[in-house]
């Protein structure tokens, strides 16, 4: 059995659901070929076996214990040993056609996934691509696997027509022609089922999410009481499902109590035929035997054709929903490059605002509205190449849109307010390009002031952040964000508020530290943090969207920039401090009014 | 520490336990199953006398009177099953739905300190994917493996009715097919819970390769993300492979007794019918129940199977209400709103003391900052304050009542917690509030609302009040969410509110909005007010100095500062920054 996952997944034609179909049962012809055949050889063998158990009862019958019955009976057994030895390979053959399909779609998504950028979020909600692997590949692996099957029931099916219709046509035209109609019957009554069950899980996942929540938001609920308001919700919902579930159950049973009847008067009806038939001495009691044997046989091949009929349904559903995701373009490095890298010194300018970081120098940039930094910030990792058309930023006097995206990657870095930590032992995930050793991770742990995080996580280095590093409180995820960010050592660092929820004596820490660990390499810090912007370099001042002044923070605040300047930079980076003690002495005021 | 999982004998208990509860309705349900089994036996039987009956010569009318009767069992057979289906859907339903709740339940009254060192993530895949397992097995499989055992039980029964001698001929492939299916049942479980957790990884990291899709593209974490997915695709395909084994020795294993069996009857039975000993039409129905019995059997093998993996579900939601509770409600009532803390420790972890030793008085009505650098135990001061956690040494009473004495709802009316951490629950703006207050009207709703500066969003959105928010509803900013919590607690109205940094994760413009709405959330209440920004202590009536787990300083701003100690130092080198 090959390992999965293969080598390379290729690349799929995105056109529609039928040609990333076709594709795939291309890529894997051998083992459905597999499948088909093995498919067909069990099912031929099953066909064959009441015709053998017939022949059997008449051989009894004619000769008694004799020759007859012990050809037919060793026949029964050798055409079993093949039919069983057949349906177990075969279940082989299926598992792979099942994996190989579901696994390349599955990391086809994931691979786009991962290359996309917040494209894919802004295009698809999370969930449906979470479900693309989780249940559209599945589905569509299930075409794949349900495939030798349903090719071997077509054969049986022909095979106990031919030898139906040998013994008795009327009899015959009965089997072939009734099953069928007698499963179209029993399809129709599907679909109100479908639709009680679809209503029914989507109350439970309602209920699902509700379950999740409490859980989530345990710790929130514990603070202000509620529990029990909560747990009388989720009853409701859970009461709910269950009435949900009760009326699935209403069409369930008469669907099973109809899965009973139709077959079964059915077979009755074609034992009366049969019967009478071989009363007037038209077909032997063995025969009779074969023909209730293949009624009650058939129902399975037709049942196997009803499964395919429902996979291939659900496979192309499933497709036309993973070539959605397939089909999402990243917003930044799609073109190819048109321009070479400028060589390493050079400055990275924002056109737009005119702040520049030049090279070697740590600068602050500030402004009144926080937002707008990060904007100017943002812009220079080139997230959306569209977007960024009329607001270039330059690297060497060449637009970062032009350079090739893996070169802008390697040599900026920015780090956005609300990092993503992903789960993984901490010391990989700290060191994302994979080049430093433990003493260089421990460093950047230090420079970051995160030591802590080391005793709160057992096994230290290599303890396992989980998913989102939830088990860290809100500070500890942003120092180990900067840490992860230090790290990757760029020529150009950009950190959009890197302390905004750390404590003041650790603010003044790690921007010290910061400064110092990056002196000589261009870095450009957003943040109106005054004990930040002591150790830069240089502050930039943006206003509107404009660069207004530079200078370092103690000149600017001195009226080196003029006296004008001076006030609104004071204001801006003092502002925290105004407002809220305006804001803290209100609180206070009306505190001591009424105690 | 993880949250416990029950043991073996405790799950059995629980699951007997359980089935010894709906004694009734199962014994009714088995025999509605039952009965229209013994009327699907019908078939072979009768084709069995119309053999013979040729083979001896009969009329037309024997036929048809056979044939009339298949008929009526046919009809029988359908009329039972729908309304043993219909029953044991119900019951499936019934009790399922009971046990989940009673779960929930138990969940929202764990310790909070077990759920923090447990980590959320195990108590929400024990509230989703246990839940979600046992109940396939709850709903589908109790009721299957009812009508397999009986279906089986029934047809052995017929054959042996129909004629011992031959029906002995039956069970030559079963001592074969018991070994095999025991050596898979003994395989299987730990194989089947392998494969779902390898599904349950790669879901785990396409959510988070989508959810964190800016920062992958900013630190170029593409390849590694995409390395990731195949190698829990590889884990995947191992675990596959590994129960694709296992089943490749229990199909033919099992085929083989079915193989074996018709070929045993058909010798055997043809023997015994050449000296006249057993009629020809005997050996033909015993033949057909033969096959008959490969559906039920496959059926059980199946659904056991399911259940074992149920049971490993069952385990962890057991497991849940094995927690010891942190708190029992005594009876004694506070006589006064003053909040006291004496001795105070916390470890938690044995022998990690967190705080050695704290003792504080709250004044009713007054403001303390609590300061300190990160990791002195400030936070989890705030917690105990709050009554979250049953201090490991020491106590916090109010009124003179220690807090984890206090009922819960009625611990909330005096004193309450908001964090950093922000969440919008599921469900309507109202009913986010009404955690606070369950009979609160819409007015209180929408004065609390003004209270914190909320009600203009809130009446701006498509159904104000009653629009869905939280996971798949209406998207709130954090500072919106925040802005909830605070009007929750304007509803809740404690006397005593502990606040641990509410509004640090937020951006600085929204924090000072925030900010704003919370001087009135503050008004008239004692406030202990957690901050990394040393303006808060600078305005509060008191300042405590938390370090190292101890209160190192407490007191007024202007006097700590004359005191010239550390706060002195620090306020010296903030005012300087500023």
């Amino acid at each position: 059995m090959r390992s999965l996952p293969l080598a390379d997944p290729g690349t799929p034609p995105t056109s529609g659901p039928w040609p990333l179909l076709g594709w795939l049962a291309r890529k894997q012809a051998g083992p459905l070929t597999a499948a088909v055949l093995l498919g067909i050889l069990t099912f031929a063998c099953q066909a064959v076996l009441p015709w053998l158990t017939g022949r059997a009862v008449d051989g009894g019958l004619t000769h008694g214990f004799g020759r007859d019955l012990f050809r037919a009976v060793t026949g029964l057994v050798a055409l079993g040993l093949v039919s069983a030895a057949a349906s177990a390979i075969g279940h082989r053959f299926d598992v792979t056609c099942w994996m190989r399909a579901a696994f390349t779609s599955s990391e086809l998504v994931g691979r786009t996934a991962a290359r996309s950028g917040h494209t894919i979020t802004a295009e698809l909600p999370t969930g449906e691509v979470v479900s693309a692997v989780a249940n559209d590949s599945l589905r569509i692996g299930e075409m794949y696997a349900n495939a030798g099957r349903f090719v071997g029931s077509l054969v049986a099916y022909a095979v106990v027509a031919v030898l139906m219709l040998r013994v008795s046509v009327p009899l015959g035209l009965v089997v072939v022609l009734g099953l069928p109609t007698v499963a179209a019957v029993l399809g129709l009554l599907v679909k109100p089922l479908q639709r009680k069950q679809a209503a029914q899980r989507e109350a439970s996942g309602r209920l699902t999410t509700l379950g999740a929540d409490t859980v989530s938001g345990l710790r929130i609920l514990r603070g202000i009481g509620g529990e029990h308001v909560f747990t009388a919700r989720y009853r409701e919902q859970s009461q709910k499902v269950r009435a949900a579930g009760v009326d699935v159950a209403g069409t369930q049973s008469w669907l099973d109590g109809l899965q009973v009847l139709l077959p079964g008067a059915f077979v009755v009806a074609l034992v009366w035929l049969g019967a009478h038939l071989a009363l007037t001495g038209t077909v032997t009691p063995g025969q009779l035997v074969s023909t209730y044997g293949f009624a009650a046989f058939l129902a399975w091949p037709v049942q196997n054709a009803t499964m395919m009929l429902q996979a291939a349904t659900r496979a192309h559903v499933g497709a036309a929903k993973v070539v959605a995701v397939l089909r999402v373009v990243p917003a930044s490095g799609a073109r190819p490059a048109s321009a070479a890298a400028p060589a390493p010194g050079v400055a990275l300018v924002d056109e737009t605002s005119g702040v520049r970081v030049d090279t070697g120098r740590v600068v602050g940039l500030v402004s009144a509205d926080p937002d707008e930094s990060a904007a100017i910030a943002t812009r220079m990792g080139r997230f959306d190449d569209e977007a960024e058309a009329t607001t270039p930023v330059l690297l060497g006097g060449v637009a970062l849109a032009d350079l090739p995206k893996e070169e802008v990657r390697r040599r900026i870095v920015v780090a956005e307010a609300t990092p993503h930590l992903f789960s993984g032992p901490l010391v990989d995930e700290l060191d994302v390009r994979g080049v430093a050793d433990r003493t260089h991770v421990s460093h950047a742990l230090a420079l970051a002031d995160a030591h802590d995080v080391l005793e709160s996580l057992p096994g230290g280095l290599d303890g396992e952040l989980t998913e989102r590093g939830r088990s860290l409180s809100g500070g500890q995820r942003q120092r180990v964000a900067l840490a992860r960010a230090l790290l990757t050592d760029p020529e150009f660092l950009v950190l959009v508020e890197p302390t905004s929820a750390v404590d003041a004596h650790t603010e003044a820490r790690i921007a010290a530290r910061l400064a110092d660990a990056r002196r000589g390499r261009s870095t450009l810090v957003v943040s109106a943090s005054p004990v930040v912007l002591e150790h830069v370099d240089e502050v930039q001042l943006v206003e509107d969207g404009r660069l207004v002044a530079r200078g370092r923070h103690d000149d600017l605040l001195a009226g080196a920039a003029g006296a004008d300047v001076a006030d609104r930079y004071g204001r801006i980076v003092g502002r925290r401090l105004d407002e809220e003690r305006t804001t803290a002495a209100g609180g206070a005021e009306r505190t001591g009014g009424a105690s | 520490m993880r949250l416990p999982i029950a043991d073996g004998p405790t799950v059995r208990a629980y699951a007997l336990g359980l089935l010894r509860a709906h004694r009734s309705a199962l014994t009714r349900i088995a025999v509605l199953h039952g009965l229209a089994a013994t009327a699907g036996l019908a078939g072979p039987w009768l084709l069995g006398r119309v053999v013979d009956g040729i083979t001896h010569g009969t009329t037309g009318g024997f036929i048809d009177r056979m044939v009339a009767v298949g008929l009526v069992a046919v009809l029988t057979q359908a009329a039972l099953t729908r309304y043993a289906t219909r029953a044991s859907i119900v019951f499936g339903e019934q009790v399922f739905a009971r046990l989940r709740e009673e779960f929930v339940e138990t969940v929202t009254t764990l310790p909070l300190s077990t759920v923090e060192r447990a980590g959320t993530g195990d108590l929400v895949a024990r509230t989703t994917n246990d839940v979600n397992r046992l109940q396939h097995a709850v709903r589908f499989g109790v009721p299957r493996v009812i009508v397999a055992v009986v279906s089986i039980t029934l047809t052995v029964v017929a054959c042996v009715l129909v004629s011992p001698l031959v029906a002995l001929a039956l069970f030559v492939g079963v001592p074969g097919m018991v070994t095999v299916v025991r050596w898979y049942l003994r395989r299987a479980t730990p194989a089947y819970v392998r494969e779902a957790a390898a599904y349950a990884t790669l879901n785990g990291t396409i959510t988070e390769s989508v959810e964190g899709a800016r920062t992958v593209d900013a630190l170029s974490l593409g390849p590694r993300r995409h390395r990731r997915v195949r190698s829990d695709l590889h884990e995947a395909f191992r675990a596959e492979r590994a129960t694709l084994n296992l089943r490749t020795v229990l199909f033919p294993g099992v085929d083989l007794a079915f193989v074996l069996a018709p070929a045993a009857v058909l010798l055997w039975g043809g023997w015994l019918a050449a000296d006249g000993r057993v009629s020809l039409g005997a050996v033909t129905s015993i033949v057909l129940y033969g096959y008959q019995m490969a559906g039920p059997v496959w059926e059980l093998i199946f659904w056991v199977d399911e259940i074992q993996v149920a049971m490993t579900a069952l385990a962890r939601i057991v497991g849940v209400q094995l927690v010891a509770p942190d708190r029992t409600a005594g009876t004694d009532r506070p006589v006064d709103e003053r909040i006291a803390a004496e001795g105070l420790r916390y470890a938690y972890r044995e022998g990690h003391d967190v705080l050695h030793g704290i003792d504080l008085d709250l004044v009713p009505g007054e403001r303390l900052a609590v300061v300190g650098p990160s990791g002195a135990g400030k936070s989890t001061l705030g917690r105990l304050l709050a009554g979250i956690h049953p201090p490991t040494g020491g106590r916090v009473t109010v009124g003179g009542v220690p807090l984890v004495d206090l009922p819960l709802d009625e611990l909330r009316g005096h004193v309450a917690l908001v964090t950093q951490e922000h969440h919008v629950f599921v469900g309507s703006v109202a009913d986010n509030l009404r955690l606070a207050a369950e009979h609160a009207d819409d007015h209180a709703l929408e004065h609390a609302l003004r209270a914190v500066d909320a009600w203009d969003w809130v009446q701006a959105l498509p159904e104000g009040l009653g629009t869905a928010v939280g996971s798949g509803g209406a998207a709130l900013t954090p500072a919106q969410a925040q802005q909830l919590a605070l009007a929750r607690l304007v509803l809740l109205d404690p006397h005593t509110l502990v606040l641990d940094e509410a509004t640090s994760l937020l951006d600085p413009r929204a924090a000072r909005h925030l900010e704003r709405s919370l001087s009135a959330v503050l008004a008239g209440r004692t406030v202990v007010a957690i901050a990394h920004r040393l303006h808060t202590a600078h305005d509060a009536d008191r300042v405590a100095v938390v370090q190292d787990g101890m209160v190192s300083e407490i007191g007024a701003h202007d006097d700590l500062v004359a005191a010239g100690g550390d706060y002195a130092a620090l306020w010296r080198s903030w005012q300087h920054e500023a």
